[in-house]
């Protein structure tokens, strides 16, 4: 199921709705909902606050089969970001030297079971899947 | 949806989604809490990195005087999500 969404954080709500409605016929269990839920929105946010004065909607693209989740985001006008280069971000740094921020593509990377990145013509897809086990 | 308050005995309960979308009315409940703090995430579904970033905000401003945050009631997406932070090795974590 596809369907845009406006560049503004205020429409995670919005997502998460579209995402269930998705999963309702799926047979999707909760160790798949969250890491979804959590995927599409570090990257939906990247892509807002990367682009906040970018009018173009974004595009999500869900389905669920038999517990497994596939999505596809498309942005549209932007220039290249590879959503799938690791992070190199240290996790075992002690407290004071830990500073807020970046974990973000970090878990999308550990939590996804596939995660893929295309650009051409100026465009985005970001694609992953997520299935139990 | 998320809502933060104290409990009757004084811990932090935590409900709902904490999200990008929501991190605004966390931090302003945490910044006021001073000394040791119980966070209850018993009705916590879920927590993304922008939750996360309040929290560890919250655990250092509590550090500089010798305190912290303990949580407590973790279900299996917030353990995850603190595992591969290493957030389970700067906060004191109880799961469900």
């Amino acid at each position: 199921m596809q369907k845009k969404f406006a560049r503004t954080i205020d429409a995670l709500g919005d997502i998460y709705r579209f995402a269930e409605d998705v999963f309702a016929s799926g047979d999707v269990q909760d160790s798949v909902r969250m890491p979804v839920h959590l995927a599409l929105e570090e990257l939906y946010v990247n892509m807002v606050e990367y682009y906040p004065d970018n009018d173009n909607d974004i595009l999500l693209d869900v389905s669920a089969s038999d517990g497994r989740v596939t999505v596809a985001m498309t942005d549209f006008d932007v220039d290249p970001f590879d959503v799938t280069v690791p992070r190199n971000v240290d996790t075992d740094l002690p407290l004071e030297e830990r500073v807020p921020g970046g974990l973000g593509l970090h878990l999308v990377q550990r939590m996804v079971d596939n995660l893929e990145y295309e650009y051409r013509d100026r465009q985005s897809t970001i694609k992953f899947t997520k299935e139990s086990g | 949806m998320f809502t933060i308050e104290f409990g009757e005995n004084g811990e932090i309960l935590c409900c709902g989604r904490l999200d990008a979308a929501q991190t605004a009315k966390a931090e302003e409940f945490l910044a006021a809490v001073v000394g040791a703090g119980t966070l209850d995430f018993a009705r916590l579904e879920y927590i993304s990195s922008a939750g996360l970033g309040i929290l560890l905000k919250t655990q250092k401003r509590l550090a500089e005087s010798g305190a912290g945050l303990k949580i407590i009631n973790v279900n299996n997406h917030i353990h995850d999500v603190f595992r591969y932070s290493g957030f389970h090795a700067i906060f004191e974590i109880e799961a469900q």
